[in-house]
């Protein structure tokens, strides 16, 4: 009866340090498409530094995000766009708090264009008549005779929203085409002679960037670090993270990382620009 | 030689027939080719059918709430016989919001509780796309106060402060509303014109004269995460006598026939401001003081038309404690008739209510809340002690 005890007590002592050492700490992440592939990168080589620390990472678009802030699915919510007033209420209405933001990355919205397409650059203005459908012909700006093919993002992407509020300022035109992600965009224009997209600059392989030039008179701008980074380029934005209060424990730990030079180096290999 | 020629002669007189089968081939791969790519078409024609439908799905939301309740009364709430505890079922909401285009979005609210089908919200919001900071809403809708427009399915305690209940009974009302929210400011501004009698119940108002309301709120920010939301509102409205019998502000009867027709005062000011701190998991105070003249329509002289001041206020401190659990103390004063003090005020005498709660939020849907609320009236010769009206309420609330 003593051994069967002493082996209990052994056991159990065991259990528990068995259990302290493959306890695991989960982050949950989740937002703009955009940061995806900058997520996932941050989050594999911190989780090989830190095998206890188990960063999930999922898309859907910054609206998404911080919807899954405000219902407490996340615990960071990526976005391409700054907070809404109306999530700050729920923030609010839910957690008593403001929420806590910090810009991570800057990125520059790519203008994608077909390799073989004759136009090199647009004004912002020609960016608004064309996806706002006031222009509709390649020939208005200085390409061939050719009907100008649309694409973009759906409306739960940040993305969408900046790009509209920034450029578009206006109605989308109905005939501009949604898809789910850059990569999906780019993907469309690298096949459609006639088509324009826009998206991070990380995902533009295979397509044409397009000089954007802030008016008539300007030099035309193509997202580079240094044009980003200088303020050069006219369509250029923050990325973010949003955490519900100011970040704790592993979270804080996490965030610190993104934030030191290391993180920060990871944000120019993806395509971004960093913030420090 | 001669084998080799023959076999070369051979090759040529076949040679048409090879074309020939591998003419066929190739039609066969052609006209299979277009049949896939027929039916790919008609597979797309299908999906744009099938997107055009979702699309217009899409624009349809529906969310709700139920919440089911056990609560027991203290025995100055009973009448003989009653009985002390009850469960019942305090909301059941659809609410059904269809977005038709870009700033134009309507709304349509009923509670189905148990014996009380009821419209709650009704209305329909346009903002023009030039100015889509600025918003007309038309119908009926929550008037413009920080307790009120406060979802029942958020609040953290069971029920409103008795002030707010008393001057904004049903919290709705019919009307119209303008509402400013620039990008460039954190203020929200908002003013209503409304019928000025609604209770829950009236179709269209009683009287000619409509109610005017007005709110503006300021929103602080600061860099260490405390935010302050700071606003006013006001009340300016009527409500016309039915018959001669008016009891004025000091509870004097006026029965001068003149009286029939006038129209007594509703006006009011209110002060506001709610403090968000990102402290240990979040904390918020929230206060509210108002102040005016209110007036209830009688029907006869042993109920006469009424005038009164009143004034009355709410404060809450609400602590998260983790992320599940929200511990919340209230504190609201109402006093209905503040000219009257004492014996004068027999029956109208001021309630300090004390509400201590917590919440338990299971998850995103469904939240367990206890409650607490000990109201404590002024004394006099009419009301002699404090009645004894604490409630205690369980709530389970499961919203979609």
């Amino acid at each position: 009866m003593k051994n069967l005890k002493k082996t209990a007590i052994i056991l159990a002592g065991l259990a528990i340090i068995g259990f302290g050492f493959i306890q695991q700490t989960k982050i949950t992440i989740i937002g703009s498409d955009t940061m995806v592939i900058l997520a996932q990168r941050w989050a594999e080589i911190y989780m090989k530094k830190n095998p206890t620390v188990n960063i999930q990472v999922t898309g859907g678009g910054s609206g998404v995000g911080l919807a899954a802030l405000i219902n407490g699915t996340t615990d960071i919510a990526n976005s391409s766009r700054p907070i809404k007033p109306t999530e700050v209420q729920k923030l609010k209405d839910r957690y008593n708090t403001l929420g806590v933001e910090i810009p991570c990355a800057k990125d520059g919205i790519t203008i994608f264009l077909n390799e073989s397409n004759k136009v090199k650059e647009l004004t912002t203005k020609q960016l608004s008549d064309i996806y706002s459908g006031k222009v509709t012909n390649w020939k208005d700006v200085g390409g061939d005779d050719a009907p100008i093919k649309l694409y973009g993002r759906e409306n739960s992407s940040g993305t969408y929203a900046f790009f509209k509020e920034e450029v578009v300022k206006a109605d989308y035109a109905a005939s501009c085409q949604t898809l789910p992600g850059t990569a999906a965009v780019v993907n469309a224009v690298k096949k459609d002679k006639y088509g324009i997209g826009y998206g991070g600059a990380a995902y533009a392989s295979g397509v044409k960037h397009c000089a954007v030039k802030k008016d008539d008179k300007s030099k035309g701008i193509v997202p580079t670090p240094e044009t980003i980074a200088k303020n050069e380029y006219p369509i250029t934005r923050y990325l973010y993270l949003y955490m519900r209060n100011r970040p704790t424990g592993e979270i804080k730990k996490y965030v610190d990382w993104i934030l030191s030079p290391e993180g920060q180096k990871i944000i120019t290999e993806v395509g971004y620009f960093p913030v420090k | 030689m001669k084998q080799l020629t023959r076999s070369l002669f051979l090759l040529l007189l076949f040679l048409p027939g090879f074309k020939g089968l591998s003419q066929n081939a190739s039609d066969t791969l052609n006209e299979r080719f277009q049949s896939v790519e027929g039916r790919l078409n008609a597979l797309d024609e299908k999906t744009a059918a099938h997107d055009a439908d979702l699309g217009k799905l899409t624009k349809i939301k529906v969310s709700g709430y139920i919440q089911a309740q056990f609560e027991s009364y203290q025995d100055g709430l009973l009448k003989t016989n009653d009985p002390n505890n009850t469960f019942y079922i305090r909301r059941a909401r659809v609410k059904f919001t269809y977005e038709a285009a870009d700033g134009i979005k309507f709304v349509l609210q009923p509670d189905f509780s148990t014996g009380n089908l009821s419209l709650k919200d009704a209305y329909a919001v346009a903002s023009l796309k030039k100015v889509p900071w600025l918003s007309l809403w038309a119908g009926q809708f929550n008037r413009l106060n920080y307790e009120v427009e406060y979802s029942s399915g958020q609040r953290e305690v069971l029920e409103r402060s008795k002030v707010i209940r008393s001057i904004y009974p049903g919290e709705r009302e019919v009307g119209a509303k303008l509402e400013a929210t620039p990008a460039a400011i954190p203020l929200k501004l908002q003013l209503a014109l409304l019928n000025g009698n609604f209770t829950g119940k009236e179709q269209k108002d009683v009287d000619s004269k409509k109610d005017l309301m007005a709110r503006a709120v300021y929103s602080i920010k600061t860099p260490v995460g405390i935010g302050i939301d700071i606003g006013a509102h006001g009340y300016y409205g009527g409500i016309q006598a039915k018959n001669k019998y008016v009891s004025g502000y000091d509870a004097v009867m006026d029965s001068a026939s003149t009286n029939t027709g006038t129209y007594l005062d509703k006006q009011w000011l209110g002060a506001e401001t709610q403090v968000f701190f990102d402290w240990l998991g979040g904390m918020a105070l929230k206060g509210e003081y108002i102040a005016g003249k209110n007036a209830t329509v009688g029907d006869s002289k042993s109920n006469p038309n009424k005038e009164r001041k009143f004034s009355g206020y709410y404060a809450y401190l609400i602590k998260n404690i983790g992320k599940k659990n929200q511990f919340v103390a209230r504190y609201d004063y109402y006093d209905p008739n503040t000219s009257l003090s004492g014996d004068e005020a027999k029956k109208e005498v001021n309630y300090s209510t004390l509400t201590l709660a917590w919440q338990f939020y299971l998850n995103d849907n469904i939240r367990f809340s206890l409650n607490y609320e000990m109201p404590r009236n002024e004394t006099n010769t009419t009301v002699p002690k404090d009645i004894k009206d604490n409630v205690f309420g369980i709530r389970l609330q499961a919203k979609f």
